[in-house]
């Protein structure tokens, strides 16, 4: 039996299969392409926030030796727009720039030094506009309009809801607290910048290999932007080196294909270097949010009126969908009867903001978690007690009104928190503070939908082949951006398909190979494309074995008791092994591939009759629950706070591979302490004062202290071996629990994220009379 | 000229030099390790600074230095970066720097037929500037023995636990008597002036008081006046003003003989 041994079974902890590769260096990312006769392209970005273009001055350019071309506007021949939901981003600035990050001109060198030396001999002549750098200044009435034609003003996406009798109930509440928070942006800070190559092969086919979550999607905005058929357009998508969010729709795609359509069948490279990938990416959202939460005297919460205001700079990239996901979870995972929930996502002349982990949740975690903690020291209830008597059980409505009909383990999970060392022995290791420190423990409750919402088709295709040499082919349809979904995949069909390492191939995600399957986002890659892998799996296996058994057993029936092995089938009663390399030519071509597709289920429920936010994702049908605690210590001298212990429990439904579902949520974790602690993004005018990773502080090894995640393992009966999403709900958690610790600590709540030293010394200082030991 | 290039390689991406003849000094032998004297300790310019981290001498004779080694970069940094390099680079922020004060450092500057010494509170002079010749390299460093000191206290503020440029630091080399009182003291801070501040009057104000909460107290108004801190975007002068003197007592925390004393 030891051939069983190395069986990838589901629920194993097994090491990724892209560890090695990648940690020797071999693994192949997008921009990893130095092929001969190479070209280079880069882009001469706006440099000012708002402003009409009046003449791009590129002659000098065109004449300097090594350039090859030089393209603007007026070189693309398509719609020249690009978006997901909203197109309102240009590939190269036509009328206007809308931000200092704006793509204006292209250039096409022979080499690195010349491309920089022409970028910067680019002249653009503007007429500068007004900005507009703020939420409140979009809004204003009058106020100079970024998109023009777009009927909602600098409004992108509005959203009103409400379920009972919204926030008047608030006056039918024992208990209200109300808090203003502001949330900062975050970058994502992927080791990987955007990038990737491009070619125009002989027969007209324009091949792009980019740093992509969405290479599917992404066919159809190059097509459309550039007016060029879809069907010549083919993109492939290796391991991302991180993602985030930020590669989830356009980066470098319609540049790298525009340049390539004018290299003459050359090979072209860009990639966008730190400063690039800060000055042009996306970030998350920052927002403003303002709170109002009452409970009755025994602690049952019963009316919340939330707004939440996101800027999202200058273009759509999903901004209208984060601010809807917000929205969504805006009253957390509770009961409330009556709420009030409305938001707005706003143009300005700032970053543009996009997609991120999280995608708009963990702004209103922040606010509503903090909000609770408020209302339970009003009430003078521990914040785990609050949350248990608020908790949604399966069956319950959220705050939208829409009931929670899949699996919901958060009370499974408060009581795993209530049972566990750190929530029991917090008061003592408080209490053993060292001198000029205060030490704190907070508590936070997140829940986080999956997959697109109730509109948008949320399916994946899986596809797998019986190789000629008797392996198993899985073509992988999403991207794996680094989260090991792809290693995730191998087991999926490993377990089914009861094979080692040595019998599994992949094929990652290839317009031209693998099936469209959706985006590698909103916490849906393992459970759709998961669902999609096992009927793909099972169909192949029974075929297989059956035609085994009609070949090599006496008895057409015995396909029931054949066993696939390791690199054979196997004949129990008979002890007969047939090698699969023989079996495969028992099979038609076409026999030898399985092909099987899913699609999510979604909700019937309609929390809202505006089309246009339940186009934007609302509500979720299937949720994943966690509670998140923090033990911080804060430094009365300096300000500075650390994370000193953090526990994340949650409910993911049934984990596939421990280890790959442990370092998701370590990773969430990590990620949201830095934005609790310490990244900030500083834009002042529309531009980025912290342009780099030397002045935008993301937290090291050294700042993140132990973390313990404890899956609780409910069945999810709709998902693939019972999962659910776990990509993204980590991030919701450490803000509000940190931000809860430093209160508790401190005695002093700071409704402003990051809670950075100065921040914090400030509010200490207050709290004292503000003269103790100042110098 | 550079020797591991760690600071040259920031500037060199702002401002690419072509074509750029670089020097290595960090090859010279003689440039690196410590030698014992008789009256303390010669650190080679181009050690680097793990190196002397992990150097029983520096770390025993000179626990101030150490300490501020210990938070400099990050491992790559350390192993790369050397004390000389941290020497003239001449940041205010150079985590060597205030210990080297405290420790009164002479350094040796060589040329191709000169040899000469000098303070290195004499040598930094500004921001960026040092009193480095052309033609002159920096040596070594001579530091004395002083077994004298019971505390030896560094402590930076930043931004994070690794990786950060300080925002405000404090090296200290305190010798408080059993009884509590500051026979001796010298201060360094760093990050909040154009150089380290060593402020002699600072000092002076406390030698001979007892080390308890008061007594640091009564010298924040002449540190003040001593510091002239900068807004920039990692922190305010308002902030590097106030922690400048918080970070003072943190000496309480410190003190060698009873636990807690003075506070
Ligand atoms: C990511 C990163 C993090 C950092 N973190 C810190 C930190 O936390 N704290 C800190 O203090 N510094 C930090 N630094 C700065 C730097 O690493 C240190 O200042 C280091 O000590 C410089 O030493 P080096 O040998 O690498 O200098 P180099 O780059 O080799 O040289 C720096 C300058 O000094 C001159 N020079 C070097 N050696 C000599 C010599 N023997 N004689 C004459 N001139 C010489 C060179 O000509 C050059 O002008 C950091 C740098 C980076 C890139």
């Amino acid at each position: 039996m030891t051939v069983q041994k190395n069986i990838l079974k589901v629920g194993k902890a097994i090491h990724r299969i892209d560890a090695r590769s990648k940690v020797r260096g071999a693994e192949k990312y997008a921009s990893d392409y130095y092929g001969q006769n190479l070209v280079w392209a880069g882009v001469k970005r706006a440099g000012i926030p708002h402003a009409r273009i009046k003449n791009i001055i590129i002659e000098k350019t065109k004449n300097l030796t090594g350039v090859i071309s030089v393209l603007t506007y007026r070189d693309i021949h398509g719609s020249n727009r690009q978006g997901v939901i909203r197109r309102d981003q240009p590939v190269l600035a036509d009328d206007k720039v809308r931000h200092c990050g704006d793509a204006v001109a292209l250039v096409l060198a022979e080499d690195q030094a010349v491309l920089k030396e022409a970028l910067d001999l680019i002249a653009i002549d503007y007429e500068p506009l007004p900005g507009i750098f703020s939420i409140g200044k979009a809004l204003e009435q009058g106020a100079p309009l970024i998109h023009e034609e777009h009927p909602g003003g600098n409004v992108l996406l509005k959203g009103d809801l409400k379920t009972g009798r919204g926030e008047a109930a608030l006056e039918e509440c024992d208990v209200v607290v109300e808090g203003y928070f502001t949330v900062p942006y975050q970058e994502h800070a992927y080791l990987e910048t955007e990038g990737g190559w491009a070619l125009l092969t002989e027969d007209g086919h324009l091949e792009i290999t980019a740093s992509t979550q969405t290479p599917f999607r992404d066919l159809a905005e190059v097509a459309e932007a550039l007016g060029i058929e879809r069907e010549s357009i083919r993109i492939r998508a290796p391991y991302c080196g991180g993602a985030f969010g930020g590669k989830d729709g356009i980066t470098v795609q319609s540049l790298l294909a525009l340049a390539a359509l004018h290299c003459q069948g050359r090979p072209v490279r860009m990639v966008w270097d730190r400063e690039e990938s800060f000055i042009a990416g996306v970030k998350r959202h920052p927002g403003s949010l303002h709170y109002r939460l009452g409970a009755k005297a025994d602690g049952t919460l019963y009316a919340l009126s939330a707004e939440v205001y996101y800027d999202t700079g200058p273009y759509d990239h999903l901004g209208g969908a984060i601010l809807a996901l917000g929205l969504e979870h805006a009253g957390g995972p509770y009961r409330i009867p009556h709420a009030s929930i409305r938001g707005w996502s706003v143009y300005t002349n700032n970053p543009v903001a996009g997609a991120f982990r999280g995608f708009g949740v963990p702004q209103v975690a922040a606010a509503m978690e903090q909000t609770m903690d408020m209302l339970a020291a009003k009430l003078d209830l521990s914040p785990l007690e609050m949350r248990r008597r608020n908790a949604v059980h399966r069956g319950d409505k959220t705050p939208l009104g829409v009931t929670l009909i899949s699996s919901t383990g958060l009370a499974e999970c408060l009581d795993a928190v209530a049972e566990h060392a750190l929530w029991k022995e917090k008061e003592r290791w408080k209490a053993s503070a060292g001198s000029s420190k205060k030490r704190g423990v907070g508590i936070a409750c997140v829940m986080h939908g999956m997959g697109y919402g109730p509109i948008v088709p949320d399916y994946a295709n899986a596809k797998i082949e019986l190789t000629k040499k008797g392996a198993f082919r899985i073509f992988c349809g999403v991207v794996d951006m680094g989260q090991g979904n792809a290693s995730t995949y191998l087991q999926i069909a490993g377990d089914i398909l009861n094979q080692d390492m040595d019998h599994l191939e992949l094929v990652l995600p290839d317009t031209e190979k693998t099936l469209p399957s959706g985006s590698a986002s909103a916490s849906r890659t393992t459970y759709t494309f998961g669902n999609a892998l096992i009927g793909a799996a099972e169909a192949l296996k029974k075929r297989i074995l059956q035609r085994s058994a009609e070949t090599c057993a006496s008895d057409p029936n015995d396909g029931l008791t054949m066993v696939l092995r390791p690199g054979s089938v196997f004949h129990p009663p008979t002890g007969k092994e047939i090698p699969l390399s023989q079996i495969v030519r028992m099979l038609d071509e076409s026999e030898r591939i399985s092909v099987f597709e899913f699609r999510a289920p979604v909700t019937q429920e309609r929390p809202t009759e505006d089309e246009n936010l339940r186009l934007h994702g609302i509500p979720h049908r299937i949720f994943s629950y966690g509670v998140h605690l923090a033990y911080v210590e804060v430094d009365e001298l300096t300000g500075k706070v650390e994370a000193q212990r953090y526990l994340a429990i949650s409910d993911c439904g049934r984990i596939i591979n421990p280890q790959v579902f442990e370092q998701q949520i370590q990773g969430g974790i990590a990620q949201g302490i830095g934005y609790a602690l310490c990244e900030d993004l500083v834009v002042a005018r529309g531009k980025i004062q912290t342009p780099n990773l030397s002045t935008y502080v993301i937290p090291t090894a050294m700042d993140i202290p132990e973390m313990e995640s404890i899956a609780i393992e409910k069945q999810e009966e709709t998902g693939p071996f019972g999962l659910k999403g776990a990509g993204e709900i980590a991030i919701d958690g450490p803000l509000p629990a940190i931000a809860n610790a430093v209160a508790d600590a401190c005695g002093v709540r700071i409704f402003h994220a990051p809670l950075a030293a100065g921040r914090v010394l400030t509010a200490l200082e207050a709290k004292r009379g503000g003269k103790e030991v100042k110098a | 000229m550079y020797a591991g290039g760690t600071d040259l390689l920031v500037r060199l991406r702002k401002n690419p030099v072509n074509p750029f003849p670089l020097v290595c000094l960090g090859q010279i032998k003689e440039l690196k390790g410590v030698r014992e004297s008789p009256e303390g300790a010669f650190i080679g310019a181009c050690s680097s600074h793990a190196s002397l981290l992990s150097n029983p001498i520096i770390r025993y004779a000179f626990p101030v230095l150490a300490k501020g080694l210990q938070v400099l970069g990050s491992p790559p940094i350390r192993n790369m970066g050397t004390i000389g390099g941290n020497i003239c680079t001449a940041s205010p922020a150079g985590d060597t720097l205030p210990p080297l004060y405290v420790l009164d450092a002479v350094l040796e500057i060589r040329s191709q037929n000169a040899v000469r010494r000098i303070a290195i509170k004499d040598f930094i002079v500004g921001p960026g500037q040092q009193r480095l010749n052309k033609g002159e390299i920096l040596a070594g460093i001579w530091l004395k023995n002083d077994p004298d000191f019971n505390i030896h206290h560094f402590e930076k503020v930043g931004q994070r636990n690794a990786l950060a440029i300080s925002v405000a630091s404090l090296s200290a080399l305190l010798k408080v008597s059993e009884s509590g009182i500051i026979e001796r003291v010298r201060l360094a801070w760093g990050s909040v002036a154009p150089t380290i501040v060593s402020p002699t009057n600072v000092e002076a104000a406390l030698k001979g008081h007892f080390l308890s909460k008061d007594t640091l107290q009564k010298v924040m108004p002449l540190l003040r006046e001593a510091i002239s801190p900068i807004d920039d975007i990692r922190a305010t002068a308002a902030y590097r003003r106030t922690v400048a003197g918080n970070i003072l007592l943190r000496l309480l925390a410190s003190f060698p003989y009873k636990e807690g004393y003075g506070t």
